[in-house]
């Protein structure tokens, strides 16, 4: 688009603005990553910022976090791992399958159409997890304590459910994209459903289902309240682990900027390396 | 979208695929919600066992003459309103710089400027919290250093919302930023190049071509934002707990504190279920607001 035109003192500004909003984008993570190799001095004696300049960087709290703090930090971040990843998989595998569902099938509800069903899915995103997780927390006790209150177990349906509608939208706007006309050579061959869904359909749409995993697993990794109200102690995830660390000991900003640390990079590794396919699936205008 | 042809018509075989998303669901989400609404009208008692009894709309009298529920309505509104607002238009901003042809670089942005959206908004309430801490934060030290008055930012209960709806802005304007540069870049040149030779000032392009061509993806843009805006807690939860005293304290976090540190869960419920009839609410005016737009557009 050209709206802004090539005056120079326009082109200044404008690389004026996006390096200002650059460097305030910047910034916070680089406070955090940089405090958790502050020694204790230079956290308290005000705000240090360049390493080697104005203060010197230390590993002690690194390896403290995987040493000495080992039991307490490294199992929320198991849990995390798990919880994500299985969540994600069985989401993306239910919203895949769905969204095949809808774009091959015509379903009609009473005067409910696929377009219906898609939309009651899909809604369910913006539902506030509050009004369900108190509830979710009470069904949990009655139905089994032991086995879905602070579990995988129940992590994993809680997540699942929550990424559901979103695996959803995005393999709904990818399914719509391929040709029925392979899978219907496949059925005049004789092949079943379920054969050309596992061996077509998934083949085909692997790139999306990966863009789709990731990006349930970046929103189960990032959860907090249901985690919070729904795990206590075995199954806490990382968010939970930062939060409760902050209260325990809020001023300690080198142990919690490490904490904070690991909890970032892996979504930032993933964002980095597969950020095109991330956006392309959540919004299907500008295609 | 495809057309559906003969041979897709197996109808139970559509459903097989269907189904196990739709009971997840309703398992999950729909039963945990007409649950938490029957809840609204009890009263859950944990003494001898578990128990719940019938209330009528104790819960809901309560909630009307409760002060900290109208405080928690009026910081979430309040919040949602002025952090949007703000992040539409940085968003709006930044897509129109990027989208200029000869952005040199502009990959490079694109990545950089979605960042923040993907990480843990605990950890960006926690970045928050040290940010805008009064002695050793980075903030009040470069306001000081470039002359400025320093802020009491997250101890005083005027601006401590102020430090929430800046981080909250920090994090979401990216989300605004995606959406709006997509959707720009489906706005055909010819449409500014057209307007050009007829004369139109820059400002008339903009208001007179752009901004209405934009309106689709700005209303889904607010939409969804404001919608995800009224849960917040966790950057809440992480930067002032709700304080000082309760000046910073959203219905979420209201809900929460009620349902489960002071163990009331119907009453939690009720708060919970108050912030779903405004997040409807707002969703249906928002809604009608891009039917209407449309009408207008393109008749």
């Amino acid at each position: 688009m050209k709206f802004l035109g090539r005056e120079r003192p326009l082109q200044i500004a404008t690389y004026a603005l996006l390096i200002s909003w650059a460097i305030l984008v910047v910034f916070p993570i680089y406070f955090t990553v940089t405090t958790s190799f502050k020694e204790k001095l230079d956290v308290f004696h005000g705000p240090k910022y360049v390493p080697w300049v104005d203060f010197k960087p230390v590993l002690k709290w690194w390896i403290r976090l995987f040493t000495v703090e080992r039991t307490e930090v490294i199992p929320p971040f198991i849990n995390s791992l798990v919880i994500a990843s299985v969540s994600s998989l069985v989401a993306m595998l239910l919203g895949t399958m769905a969204a095949y569902s809808l774009t091959r099938f015509q379903f009609k509800l009473g005067r409910f159409g696929n377009q219906d069903i898609l939309v009651w899915i899909v809604s369910q995103r913006m539902m506030p997890p509050i009004v369900t997780v108190l509830a979710l927390f009470l069904l949990f006790k009655i139905v089994s304590q032991k086995y879905l209150l602070d579990s995988w177990l129940g992590m994993i349906l809680v997540y699942s459910s929550f990424n559901v509608p979103i695996a959803v939208w995005v393999m709904r706007n990818f399914l719509s994209q391929i040709p029925v006309s392979i899978e219907e050579a496949a059925m005049v061959d004789g092949a079943s459903r379920r054969q050309i869904f596992f061996r077509i359909v998934i083949p085909m749409t692997l790139p999306s289902l990966t863009a789709t995993f990731l990006l349930c697993f970046i929103f189960a990794w990032n959860e907090f309240l249901f985690s919070l109200i729904l795990t206590f102690d075995n199954a806490r995830t990382v968010p939970i682990l930062i939060a409760s660390q902050h209260f325990q000991r809020g001023p300690q900003w080198w142990d919690i900027s490490a904490l904070s640390t690991l909890a970032i990079a892996p979504v930032i590794i993933i964002a980095l390396s597969l950020q095109r396919n991330l956006v392309k699936g959540l919004i299907p205008i500008g295609k | 979208m495809n057309t559906i042809s003969g041979l897709f018509s197996g109808k139970r075989e559509g459903r097989v695929f269907l189904s196990p998303a739709v009971l997840l669901l309703l398992a999950l989400t729909i039963f945990p919600f007409f649950f938490s609404l029957w809840l609204t009208f009890g009263k859950v008692s944990f003494v001898g066992g578990l128990s719940i009894h019938w209330v009528g709309f104790r819960n809901w009298a309560r909630l009307f003459s409760d002060e900290r529920f109208w405080n928690a309505s009026s910081n979430t509104l309040f919040l949602v309103a002025i952090a949007v607002g703000l992040e539409y238009v940085i968003g709006l901003g930044l897509a129109i710089l990027l989208s200029q042809s000869k952005i040199r670089g502009r990959g490079f942005f694109r990545v950089l400027f979605l960042t923040p959206m993907m990480l843990a908004p605990i950890a960006v309430g926690y970045m928050g919290r040290m940010m805008f801490n009064q002695t050793r934060g980075p903030v009040d030290h470069i306001l000081t250093h470039l002359g400025l008055p320093a802020v009491a930012w997250l101890s005083n209960t005027d601006t401590a919302i102020y430090s929430i709806i800046l981080m909250d802005v920090w994090q979401w304007t990216p989300f605004m930023f995606l959406i709006l540069l997509a959707g720009l870049e489906t706005i055909p040149p010819d449409f500014l190049e057209a307007g050009r030779v007829d004369g139109a000032s820059r400002w008339q392009l903009f208001r007179h071509v752009i901004f209405p061509l934009l309106a689709p993806a700005s209303l889904a843009a607010i939409l969804i934002r404001v919608l995800e805006a009224f849960k917040i807690i966790d950057t809440i939860y992480i930067m002032t707990g709700g304080g000082p005293g309760i000046s910073t304290e959203t219905l979420t976090l209201f809900g929460y504190s009620i349902g489960l540190t002071a163990f009331d869960l119907a009453y939690g419920s009720t708060i919970a279920f108050s912030l779903f009839i405004m997040v409807l609410v707002m969703s249906i005016v928002l809604l009608l607001m891009t039917r209407r737009f449309q009408e207008v557009t393109f008749e």
